[in-house]
């Protein structure tokens, strides 16, 4: 044997070794945890050996497979933008009036999402559209007759309004699972206009459809600051049960108590609060995994709800005089009113913005504020970096606007999997994977003969690389997934094929054994390179034009594809190798 | 052990002809057949709700679909599925929401009855009725407005006052029709007797955007294999390779015409892996032909072909054998989807196989024919002067 061969074998080994170890946390999770656990990292990790790899690495069941809701939800950006629409309508009279430009009324057709302007005196209306069209550049016009503008809201500033309307809905969305406590939620975006949210373990669609569908509330509400020592007084006289995980911080000068779950608080606080007030909780988030709570906070808040998100006319995010990232809000008339009876009777007060009866943010009023706009400055700098305090400008912004503007979301699909279905699919699609395994490694047995033992034994090594290889990308088996299982084993087999012909048509041309397993291997090559690649580009294409079920096969596919390319032409290739030059053999058994 | 004892000797492209007269001719049909009756789409493309239910006594389906007629669910399918001691039925539905156009209109006379009403119009595909009031209403008179109409309500939403001060908007959402079927089916009893297994629930757009992304993801599979395989190979291979895999997605395209099976995301699953195995096939008949080229110089391409498909048979049919094989767990123990992958897969298998030889090898020889007869015509000419050394 040359050195070449033992490198190669070394590496085969390794990769074998490798394979097995990379199994275990998908083996603990599957095997060896009860259902109910199955999702759950934390349990994971502290079950897991201390030398096995981080629990994250592990092939996680589809919601085929192991039960769920997986939704998919479409907002309703037509609603959001005609609200927008009539919203620009009547700043365009406002402003053409205030202009003293002439008088016009605006309307909005709702079906069309275009916009009429109607002078009082037509002669005005020349100068009206002169005036309008350069001051709304959103917007351009689609006819005019006379003392009628009809304007339609421009593509480019519609397509970036629909954009941003999907962004609230999904901010909202992620918010209110995170209510829920459902472990490895997964929200995203698809498409231009939907959000795909998947729930494994959920089996109440309703429930779900109802948590993710509702409209956002947003609300103002006074912190109750009357006693700054609440939370400490409550914390001290009735000290937390053991293993609550309460504790008391100090945030800008007020206690506050802070635990893992928003539950522990509520649980905690309630029948200690006083008449008419009530504990909210705010989500500290986490700063390395985005979109998750790492901790939340107590606020002690009034009932009475003066003002909500109805009120508010827009919000955007941008940076003040001094540099710093603020947030502007505005609010309509009758919203600016009660703002700013609110705000003068508050000077000094907290008032905290809440969303789904979670709290944004808390800022100070610093003064009595009149004239509907409001100014938010991300006061609190802390360790954080200037981008991730912009960051939080906007995403406050955001939160606003999702309340204030509320986009629709209508259930666009929903597939629901009972757990008891699952376990039976899942049962019945692994028997039909060894099932369709056992009978290509017997059959490979008996008519390759020993060349046939050598592709069983590539083949199960193909089989758990998959595995391992779908557990590394921490992908997700599916039922079709199983399905692309198979098929590679099938190819798979189909490159040992080419290979073991090959090696009879030399042998039948007289070639020596040694010779013909080299020519064999040498002349099968390019023909199984070419026809793995050929459906390697069949997979990629797959996996990225795909959704949900074809996506789940082509990464199997893919995986498959590329463990089989390494199985089929090294592997087996260097356990013949041993049998024939190693051995020095005369013949060899194909 | 082996299959082909001898070297077989066949002559395969002397019936090319026949054998593409016959070929073209059922794709042809299959195609016919697809725009006259089209497929029977599944919930993923057609839009609709689909509810699985597993009863826990003994009941017949008859019993299920009277039990959902009496309830007020007409256009409902139900279907018995696996063993029939297992009481598990299929029950499918054409509408995602229960604002079905006739509802709909009930609905839009009752809240038209609540005020001045204006801006009232209905979104079917969303299930949702959009209208205007005068004055402000109470959300819970309007959900009881539209519920005693016989379309359950999810939620009223309150759009606020209009900012031109013509009023007040709200939009009712309809409630799904999976709730339907839970209500009706349990109507008078205290615990429904059913489990409620599977709800999918796919609405018109989104199934419209699914068919259209799974479609593209076809045709652009099919582009970039066509691609590799004239790079790689030579281009007079590569039609053969494309018009092989259009010949093999129509055969199995006709399956699920035939069989009357569903299609839906798992079908474009199967159709895209008859793609791959398609061209995998043709690959490794190619290869050999190109081999086969350089090793008979000087023979007509035709009789190379044929030699290069006779040496590759025993081949083709082991490696055939051996997917289909594979395949028999699945049509075993493979249940819905699953079956009708591997039924599709099998039948893709049988004609990549043959269309690897009948379809794209001749195809090879026509544009290396024309290919010829161009270059004698004129453009050869330089090719045939001497070469100074």
């Amino acid at each position: 044997m040359d050195r070449g061969w033992w490198w190669k074998f070394g590496l085969i080994v390794a990769v074998t070794l490798g394979t097995i170890w990379f199994l275990i946390p998908t083996y603990y999770s599957l095997v060896v945890l009860d259902r109910d656990q199955r999702n759950n990292v934390a349990v994971l990790e502290q079950r897991l050996p201390s030398w096995a790899p981080p629990a994250r690495y592990r092939l996680n069941l589809g919601l085929d497979l192991q039960g769920g809701i997986h939704m998919v939800m479409r907002v309703d950006t037509k609603t959001a933008l005609q609200k927008r629409t009539e919203r620009r309508g009547q700043q365009i009279a406002s402003y053409v009036n205030d202009k003293k430009l002439g008088e016009v009324t605006a309307d909005t057709d709702p079906e069309l999402l275009q916009l009429t302007l109607t002078a009082k005196d037509p002669a005005t209306m020349d100068a009206i559209e002169k005036e309008v069209l350069s001051a709304f550049g959103d917007f351009k016009r689609v006819s005019r007759s006379g003392g009628t503008l009809v304007l339609a809201p421009d593509e480019s500033q519609t397509t970036r309004f629909r954009e941003e309307a999907v962004d609230q809905a999904m901010l909202v969305i992620r918010r209110r699972i995170d209510k829920w406590g459902v472990a490895e939620v997964d929200v995203r975006k698809l498409g231009t206009d939907s959000i795909q949210i998947s729930l494994p373990g959920r089996s109440n669609p309703e429930q779900a459809k109802e948590l993710v569908g509702t409209t956002a509330q947003l609300e103002f509400r006074m912190v109750d600051d009357t006693n700054p020592q609440f939370f400490a007084q409550m914390y001290q006289q009735h000290p937390p049960p053991e293993g609550s995980n309460i504790t008391l911080v100090q945030e800008g000068g007020f206690p506050q108590l802070s635990a893992p779950t928003r539950e522990a608080i509520l649980a905690y606080t309630k029948d200690k609060t006083p008449e008419g007030r009530e504990v909210l909780t705010e989500c500290i988030a986490n700063p390395v995994k985005k979109n998750e709570c790492s901790a939340y906070r107590s606020y002690l808040v009034e009932k009475n709800v003066p003002l909500t998100g109805e009120s508010l006319a827009g919000a955007d995010a941008s940076l003040s005089n001094l540099n710093e990232p603020e947030v502007n809000i505005a609010f309509d008339a009758a919203g600016a009113r009660e703002f700013e009876k609110l705000t003068e009777a508050g000077v000094g007060r907290r008032m905290a913005i809440v969303l789904d009866e979670n709290v944004q943010t808390a800022p100070n009023i610093n003064e009595k504020i009149g004239g509907g706009r409001a100014r938010i400055t991300m006061g609190r700098m802390g360790a954080r970096s200037f981008n991730e305090w912009l960051g939080e400008a906007q995403t406050l912004a955001l939160v606003l606007k999702a309340g204030a503007l509320p986009a629709p979301v209508t259930v666009g699909e929903i597939r629901q999997v009972g757990a008891s279905l699952g376990d039976e699919l899942i049962k019945k699609g692994s028997m039909a994977a060894l099932v369709g395994l056992a009978l290509v490694v017997l059959f490979m047995a008996v008519y390759y003969r020993k060349s046939g033992l050598i592709a069983d034994v590539a083949l199960i090594l193909n089989g758990l690389l998959i595995l391992a290889g779908l557990a590394f990308f921490n992908a997700t088996l599916t039922l079709p997934g199983i399905a692309g299982f198979v098929l590679t084993l099938g190819i798979a087999v189909d490159a040992n094929v080419l290979i073991n012909e090959r090696i009879r048509e030399e042998l039948s041309h007289g070639k020596t054994a040694r010779a013909a397993v080299d020519q064999g291997y040498d002349r099968a090559f390019w023909t199984i390179f070419d026809a793995h690649v050929t459906t390697l580009i069949a997979g990629f294409i797959l996996f990225f034009t795909g959704t949900g079920p074809v996506r789940g096969f082509a990464t199997t596919l893919i995986v498959g594809l590329l463990a089989s390319l390494f199985t089929s032409i090294v592997v087996t290739r260097v356990i013949t190798t041993y049998f024939v030059h190693g051995r020095n053999a005369a013949r060899v058994s194909v | 052990m082996q299959i082909l004892k001898h070297k077989t000797n066949f002559d395969f492209i002397g019936k090319r002809k026949p054998a593409i007269f016959i070929s073209t001719l059922i794709n042809l049909a299959i195609i016919v057949g697809i725009a006259a009756f089209g497929f029977n789409f599944g919930v993923d493309f057609a839009g609709g709700t689909v509810v699985e239910l597993k009863f826990n006594h003994s009941i017949s389906d008859t019993e299920v679909r009277d039990r959902a007629v009496k309830g007020g669910l007409h256009d409902v399918s139900v279907q018995n599925i696996g063993a029939k001691e297992d009481n598990a039925f299929l029950l499918r539905m054409g509408g995602v929401t229960q604002l079905t156009e006739e509802n709909a209109a009930k609905a839009k006379t009752a809240i038209q009855g609540l005020g001045t009403i204006t801006n009232i119009y209905p979104d079917l595909a969303n299930g949702i009725i959009n209208f205007r009031s005068a004055t402000p209403l109470d959300a819970k008179t309007v959900r009881d407005t539209v519920v005693a109409t016989g379309t359950g309500v999810q939620e009223v939403r309150e759009l606020g006052e209009s900012s031109s001060g013509h009023g007040f908007d709200y939009q009712v959402v309809a409630s799904g029709m999976a709730d339907k079927v839970r209500e009706v089916l349990s109507q008078g009893q205290d615990t429904p007797d059913f489990e409620q297994r599977r709800v999918d629930y796919v609405g018109p757009q989104v199934g419209k955007q699914l068919r259209n992304r799974g479609i593209m993801a076809l045709v652009y599979s099919m582009l970039a294999i066509l691609i590799y395989v004239a790079f790689r190979f030579d281009f007079k291979f590569g039609p053969g390779a494309l018009l092989a895999m259009i010949h093999d997605v129509v055969m199995v395209a006709g399956y699920y015409l035939v069989s009357r099976r569903e299609f839906n995301l798992t079908s474009i699953a199967a159709l895209l892996t008859i793609v791959g195995y398609s061209v995998n096939d043709t690959i490794v008949i190619y290869d050999r032909i190109r081999e086969d080229m350089v090793k008979y110089k000087g023979k007509p391409l035709a009789e190379v072909i044929n030699i290069a498909v006779n040496d590759t048979l025993g081949r083709t049919i082991l490696t055939s054998g051996v997917t289909a094989l594979s395949l028999i767990g699945l049509l075993i123990f493979g249940v819905g989807e699953i079956f009708d992958f591997a039924m599709a897969m099998l039948v893709g298998i049988v004609v990549g196989t043959y269309s690897s030889v009948y379809i794209a090898s001749p195809l090879t020889i026509w544009l290396d024919e024309r290919a010829a007869a161009k270059a004698a015509r004129g453009g050869g000419i330089d090719r045939q002067q001497p070469k100074v050394a």
